[in-house]
């Protein structure tokens, strides 16, 4: 497995959760707000959007490391014109600014919830742009036949919008066993999903954890047919391609798509069947935090292979 | 300004890598880093002679560096702006803003931008700016003992040689359009067609 790009690797991985789980946080709201309220589902879903602040952070830093002169770091932000490289890095930076000024804001509910909504919305337009721009960073080097290809942009945003639903499930359940863990603490008689999850907040889990497990399944077929589709074009590509095609195969490959297999599949199917038994709260968090592990395991392989395929036409 | 470029008599060129060692020396250039670097390109089949069969062979060398393309990749890629076209379209580094995020180098068909991991930043051939001040030939360009290399005006290189630059192992030119003239070997394959390998893969 190739890690010399490990950087990049984290970099690429964190920053493509991060918008996911934003706009599938989005999505929650827009879908939901109906039956629920915008207020019932901010009590559920804040404390997953406060998680990835932190997550989106973690990966600017660690992209740092990618650079080898950090005292000329600023210089980045000066090819905006041409370069999707300053792109990324002008949208990386505005998603996690814009970020951090709606959690801010949803924190302290300053504001009304229509101006957050619109700041939210920017928040993820800018996201979206920034997992846009990423991808072109790969898809814009006509010299590299196994990145020059609509394959980039299709696994980026897959991995983007599976990682995000996986870890906002994760991060749900996780809120859910952290109450319930208080509760038994300060005693509370009912310390489980009965107690301190109200009935309509937990119709909403309900919902939602089913919403995620269909979208895994969803998303993990579309990533199995992108990795079909690719490797097909890449094998009728010439040398080069050839080159890189040979590095989706062996055992480092098979264990990507048996970690997203089981979490995009199996789990996640669990994850659907079980989401509406209110007895289940441990179960389901290890469900759904195991189906996200898995899954980040596998995209951490399958980025790793990305890197690995980089074979350029020339000398 | 008029616009400068490389050409090379392939020709001529026995691959004696003289061109490959001055320009190392003159840019004192540490191990790792080889601006001008000269590809051996062979291949061969076999030929049915009567009832014999006899090795049909080929080998080629081709002496490279940056070509200061037309539409450089690198110049497009770079984040920084470190990466710029002067004037006479000679493609260098400005390593006062130069991050090392090694873009450049993933980008280049030609590996003209280089890292070193002695500075952080990236290195390329500015095709010997200091002395072509002086009136002086590139350090390469002086130093081909059987005049395979040639530099000047690319209209002119190509009014003389022609416009030749796709010839095997180089890359398609239609990716970067080197100012670059090749006067073709009596075997050299064309870009996208040959039958060949690069046999000197650790050298380049």
């Amino acid at each position: 497995m190739n890690v010399h790009e490990l950087p990049m690797i984290l970099f690429t991985i964190l920053a493509q959760m991060s918008v996911g789980a934003f706009v599938v946080l989005g999505i929650i709201q827009i879908v939901a707000a109906r039956r629920f309220g915008s207020a019932a589902i901010d009590k559920v879903t804040d404390p997953a959007l406060f998680a990835i602040g932190p997550v989106m952070v973690l990966g600017l830093i660690v992209s740092m490391f990618h650079m080898n002169d950090l005292t000329n770091t600023l210089n980045v932000l000066r090819h905006f014109d041409s370069s999707w490289l300053t792109r990324e890095i002008v949208f990386g930076s505005a998603f996690a600014g814009l970020g951090f000024v709606f959690a801010f804001l949803q924190w302290k509910k300053w504001g009304s919830t229509r101006q957050r909504q619109a700041l939210a919305l920017v928040t993820a337009a800018v996201g979206l742009m920034l997992v846009t721009s990423m991808s072109m960073i790969y898809y814009s080097l006509i010299t590299v036949p196994a990145w020059h290809t609509l394959a980039t942009p299709a696994q980026f945003f897959t991995t983007t919008f599976l990682l995000g639903a996986l870890a906002v499930g994760a991060a749900l359940m996780g809120t859910v066993m952290w109450r319930i863990k208080v509760a038994a603490r300060a005693g509370t008689a009912a310390a489980d999903t009965e107690g301190v999850v109200d009935p309509d907040s937990r119709k909403l889990l309900t919902s939602i954890l089913k919403g995620i497990g269909i979208a895994a399944v969803v998303l993990l077929g579309v990533e199995f047919i992108i990795i079909a589709l690719h490797i097909s074009n890449l094998a009728g590509g010439g040398a080069v391609a050839g080159e890189s095609v040979a590095v989706f195969s062996g055992g480092w490959f098979i264990a990507r798509l048996v970690l997203v297999f089981l979490g995009a599949g199996l789990l996640s199917v669990f994850v659907y069947r079980y989401a509406s038994s209110s007895k289940m709260a441990r179960p389901l968090a290890i469900l759904a935090t195991s189906a996200f592990a898995l899954v980040l395991a596998g995209e951490f392989i399958g980025r790793s292979q990305f890197y690995g395929s980089m074979f350029r036409i020339g000398m | 300004m008029e616009k400068l470029g490389f050409s090379f008599d392939q020709t001529l060129c026995n691959g004696c890598k003289a061109c490959s060692i001055a320009c190392k020396d003159k840019h004192d250039l540490p191990v790792g880093i080889t601006w001008r670097r000269v590809a051996e390109y062979a291949g061969g089949t076999w030929q049915q002679d009567g009832d014999t069969f006899v090795p049909n062979v080929f080998s080629y060398f081709t002496s490279m560096s940056c070509n200061h393309c037309e539409d450089p990749i690198c110049v497009k890629v770079c984040p920084t702006t470190a990466m710029h076209v002067g004037e006479d379209g000679i493609v260098s580094i400005d390593e006062d803003k130069c991050v090392g995020c090694r873009y450049c180098e993933w980008a280049c068909p030609y590996s003209a931008p280089q890292f070193n991991p002695g500075t952080g930043h990236m290195s390329k051939c500015d095709m010997c700016a200091d002395y072509r001040a002086e009136g002086e030939d590139p350090a390469c360009v002086a130093a081909c003992p059987s005049r395979a290399l040639g530099w000047g005006p690319i209209d002119d290189l190509r009014a003389k040689h022609g416009t030749l630059a796709g010839v095997e192992p180089l890359p398609d030119p239609a990716l970067t359009r080197p100012r670059l003239v090749i006067i073709p070997h009596r075997d050299a394959q064309m870009t996208g067609h040959g039958t060949g390998a690069i046999v000197n893969p650790e050298e380049l």
